[in-house]
């Protein structure tokens, strides 16, 4: 099986995360044993941030960084898992807030595709960036 | 088939326009030109002195620093006067407002002649006719003070860290390595010292915050009187992208002793614009700051001044817009500063409405 940042490289809808996240060094992070789950904002949700918002990240790496980490949990949890709980706390120290009573949501983006597994863990594909708060 | 009950009767609240309107992803105020014209009226006249606000709390951070004796504080050198904005300009990072990045031409004009004529900058300060640093200085204060538990900033957390503490020193000690007695006072009361350095921090913070509203402000105001802006929901849509646009910008500390930088908060721990100043300023400033000693004071004892800090509620929103001192910021102090930048159209809009120049 091929690891997190594998797939998404494989994948045609992921070019602005695999972008930003060799930008803000976190391949080698993402490619390491993990496991993490990975909550992966599609270029259509990276294309919905205001004009500007991703020019301002790429020259601002750690807080770039620290925007990537949100998206991240450590574990590998699949969405059996995450419907048993009500919030999980982000790499980047943060809560995620999860609503599986309905649609399987994320903070302020839905689920669109779950359980996609890789060696070292688990990617949900989302449809917005998600932000701290 | 099932027989669908009716849903609420329609409501006759007072404010069921407003609800509805709310609700339906509207703007708090009605979308009516007049509206239109005194918001973007409004933010422009506060543009011009926010331009010299965070300007001097850059400044005030970065170079008066722990200055024992900060007489000149408010006298800003033509160094940060040009001091070129990271939005605005043909320079920036991200060109929000097309004006220049340079300290405003309306504010450069104040600072010279000011409501009296051309006196010396002293006079024009003892006079207290210039921009009104007091009140940038108050909200910067609140935020300090309430610090902590602002939304999810991890800002104020890390002034009280070991590193922060180590990176202080470090510039403390530069910063008073020609000056004995000043050495000796901080080898006595360290913690005052860091204390005072924390403080300076949030300037620092206020004043990185400030440097992206002001050309939010100036270009739709701009956008305005070029007729590309014509409604409520334009203009607020056009403030919410600025403001995702730039919410990953750095926010940080440095200061400069003899033209040497030292990091007390580098760019490298992650500080972002929205996260860790525009929440914690709204929150603190908008709706806390601190009893507001002014014609109307409170007496704590009689419990008119809540216990707890998180219950205060004496934030700008609260405040009395007139001049008769009432809960909030000094709303004055800003209401003076802002009185001398008022667009023409706002000017004549007043003096047909209300009271006139008595307002």
């Amino acid at each position: 099986m091929a690891d997190i940042v594998d797939i998404a490289v494989s994948n045609d809808d992921f070019n602005t995360l695999v972008a930003a996240v060799q930008a803000a060094n976190l391949v080698d992070v993402l490619k390491s044993k993990g496991p993490f789950t990975v909550f992966a904002p599609t270029d259509e949700a990276f294309a919905k941030l205001p004009e500007g918002t991703i020019t301002t990240l790429l020259q601002n790496i750690p807080q770039l960084a620290r925007i990537l980490t949100y998206h991240v949990v450590s574990g590998k949890l699949m969405k059996a898992d995450l419907e048993k709980v009500d919030s999980v706390i982000s790499v980047e120290g943060s809560p995620i807030s999860i609503d599986c009573s309905d649609a399987f949501e994320v903070k302020n983006a839905t689920v669109v595709a779950a359980d996609i597994e890789a060696d070292n863990g688990v990617i949900h594909v989302i449809d917005n960036v998600i932000l701290m708060g | 088939m099932t027989n669908l009950k009716t849903k609420l009767p329609p409501s006759n609240h007072q404010f069921a326009d407003i609800v509805h309107r709310l609700e339906a992803g509207g703007s708090m105020l009605p979308d009516t030109p007049e509206n239109l014209m005194q918001i973007i009226g409004i933010y422009k006249a506060y543009a011009v002195p926010m331009d010299f606000y965070w300007r001097d709390l850059l400044y005030i951070a970065e170079r008066i620093f722990l200055k024992p004796l900060p007489f000149f504080k408010y006298f800003l050198p033509q160094k940060y006067l040009d001091l070129p904005n990271h939005y605005a300009g043909e320079t920036a990072d991200l060109r929000i407002w097309r004006g220049e990045a340079t300290a405003h031409p309306e504010l450069l004009t104040f600072m010279e002649k000011g409501e009296t004529s051309n006196l010396p900058k002293l006079a024009h300060h003892l006079l207290h006719d210039r921009i009104n640093m007091e009140f940038a200085e108050a909200c910067m204060r609140a935020m300090l003070w309430h610090g902590r538990d602002m939304g999810m900033g991890k800002f104020d957390a890390y002034l009280d860290t070991d590193e922060y503490r180590t990176n202080a020193d470090q510039a403390i000690k530069a910063f008073f390595k020609k000056n004995p007695l000043m050495m000796g006072l901080y080898k006595l009361f360290p913690d005052m010292f860091v204390e005072q350095v924390r403080q300076l921090s949030y300037y620092s913070n206020l004043g990185l915050f400030w440097e992206v509203m002001a050309p939010v402000f100036f270009e739709m105001s701009d956008l305005y009187d070029e007729g590309k802006m014509t409604t409520v929901k334009e203009a607020m849509d056009f403030l919410v992208n600025g403001i995702f646009a730039i919410a990953g910008r750095p926010i940080y500390h440095h200061v400069y002793v003899d033209e040497e930088c030292y990091e007390i908060i580098p760019k490298s721990k992650g500080f972002t614009w929205l996260y860790e100043a525009a929440l914690p300023y709204v929150e603190a400033v908008f709706y806390r700051t601190s009893p507001f000693r002014g014609t109307k004071s409170y007496n704590a004892q009689a419990k008119q001044v809540p216990q707890q800090q998180q219950d205060f509620h004496y934030g700008i929103l609260y405040a009395d817009v007139f001049p008769v001192g009432s809960a909030g910021i000094p709303p004055t102090l800003l209401m003076n500063d802002m009185l001398h930048f008022l667009p023409p159209y706002l000017l004549e809009y007043y003096q047909q409405h209300c009271r006139g120049e008595d307002d």
